[in-house]
């Protein structure tokens, strides 16, 4: 189990900020934890999915795509908070993930 | 209920040009699209030329597409997709004020394009480029339209079969609005090395503009070309309570298949003429009613052949009176996109009281029709016939009619 500290949760927003920023082709101060990444941004599923090889690369994470899929099932992520919440939670937990619940 | 179909939104992307203006001039002066490929070293291929899309379509795409969502387009998706939204930016349609599950998207489609010669892809995006099902998708999603909204496959004669179909969905009152077209490109090493085997491709290399020559005595297979096509289809009621501008009315098609071989056509255009007669009972018009046909006239040896007799089986010696062109003596042939290219152009034949001509033209003496050698010419349209005939004997004849209200 990683520890998330302030600095490690900076980062993660940082990056989601930055990568829907580029994507989606909006200014960075229009987004907000509560931003709707469909709804609001014109997102989609597959965004998700890279980020999280963009997170498993940076923080050498052990996590199956699999595991994530069962964990969304429960815990489905729209805004750009929930994604964020997800992704520290991922780091932190890996594919230990889905004993949380 | 039969309601009448009528065409409110037009664009074309082809060799001949990224508009639908500068291909109707162009093809009125009888410029050809068929260069040496440039979208890969072709040295080592029988056939080495093709009707490539001019290279400044990347502007529109940079203009039109998102950076994602063009990164999960293939080439051809984003021509498709971008000729969607200028034949409906010319359709004035504000999407706001319909119902959205009354307006649909039926797209023509043989592939997506994603070959060896397509750039970009990757293992994220690789089954999004290649879903045949993505370019109606993605116009659907443009405008958030909810009512059908699918892929026809049908080669050759795809995006003709997509008229048809959106032709339906309005006539019987289940649409008020349907995106209709198709987009296609075969310019890879693979297919054009699989056409060859069938000898089916032009291999006059040099000059590039002369090798597509449909009824032509010397003419030896088809130029492949790409591009996109798209009508907006609208009920009548619709256009008119707006007060769009109606470019055509779309009276009827027929549709039907030889049953006969995966490749040829039936002997002596047997299947072609079926098509016709039927095209012109599903309309209830006679055959000295239509003034021009706009040929499928690949420049393979049997379509131009078969064609020609089926004309002459149909409309006996009105056929000597009928314009019969060939746009694909310019364009090539732009496989699922050729139908609604090949209406689209007819459309305008009626507007401008004007045809395309059949460029490299040189007489066969079997092939008597009159194919408008080269030159443009003026003429009166009623009512035009656009036929498209496919591998796997799949035949579409789609009949357009000036609009009089």
């Amino acid at each position: 189990m990683k520890k998330i500290t302030d600095e490690t949760r900076a980062e993660v927003s940082e990056v989601v900020y930055g990568f829907f920023a580029e994507e989606c082709e909006v200014g960075i101060e229009e987004i907000n934890d509560d931003t709707d990444i469909f709804q609001d941004l014109g997102g989609d599923s597959l965004m998700f999915l890279e980020l999280i090889e963009i997170f498993k690369k940076k923080y050498d994470l052990n996590i199956d795509l699999k595991t994530i899929g069962k964990y969304n099932v429960k815990h489905p992520v729209n805004t750009i908070g929930e994604l964020i919440k997800t992704q520290l939670l991922i780091i932190e937990h890996e594919n230990a993930i889905l004993e949380l619940d | 209920m039969n309601r009448k179909v009528v065409v409110t939104g037009i664009n074309i992307i082809s060799s001949l040009g990224l508009d639908i203006v500068t291909n109707w001039e162009n093809a009125v002066r009888g410029i050809s699209g068929v260069k040496r490929i440039s979208l890969f070293d072709p040295g080592g291929l029988q056939t080495q030329i093709a009707a490539e899309v001019p290279s400044e379509f990347e502007y529109l795409v940079n203009q039109n597409i998102r950076k994602r969502s063009a990164r999960q387009m293939t080439r051809v998706t984003q021509m498709c997709f971008v000729c969607a939204r200028e034949a409906v930016e010319k359709s004035q349609i504000d999407f706001e004020r319909f119902d959205k599950t009354r307006c649909a998207v039926i797209v023509g489609v043989v592939n997506t394009g994603n070959s060896s010669v397509e750039k970009g892809t990757t293992i994220q995006n690789a089954i999004l480029k290649s879903m045949n099902n993505s370019m109606s998708a993605w116009i659907s999603m443009e405008y958030r339209l909810m009512g059908p909204n699918y892929t026809v496959a049908t080669a050759c004669a795809s995006s003709a079969y997509a008229i048809g179909f959106g032709y339906d969905l309005i006539s019987s009152d289940r649409a008020d609005i349907v995106i209709v077209g198709g987009a296609d490109s075969i310019i890879n090493p693979e297919e054009i090395r699989g056409f060859n085997e069938l000898y089916a491709l032009s291999v006059s290399n040099d000059p590039p503009e002369k090798a597509s020559r449909p009824f032509s005595i010397n003419r030896d297979g088809f130029v492949i070309g790409e591009g996109a096509g798209i009508l907006v289809l609208e009920s009548e009621k619709s256009a008119l309570a707006r007060n769009a501008r109606i470019y055509a009315e779309v009276l009827g098609y027929a549709l039907t298949s030889e049953a006969f071989n995966i490749m040829a056509p039936m002997k002596e255009g047997i299947g072609m003429a079926s098509t016709m007669e039927l095209a012109l009972k599903n309309t209830k018009l006679k055959p000295e009613d239509i003034q021009y046909i706009n040929a499928h006239g690949t420049s393979t040896i049997l379509n131009d052949r078969y064609e020609t007799l089926a004309i002459k089986k149909v409309f006996q010696d009105h056929a000597y009176r009928i314009p019969v062109t060939s746009l694909k003596s310019m364009i090539g042939h732009t496989i699922g996109a050729a139908g609604v290219i090949e209406a689209a152009i007819t459309i305008l034949s009626i507007i401008n009281k004007k045809v395309t001509p059949t460029i490299n033209y040189q007489k066969d003496p079997e092939l008597d029709l009159d194919f408008v050698p080269d030159k443009a010419k003026e003429h009166e349209i009623t009512h035009a016939l656009s036929n498209s005939f496919a591998f796997g004997g799949h035949n579409a004849s789609i009949v357009l009619k000036r609009y009089s209200g």
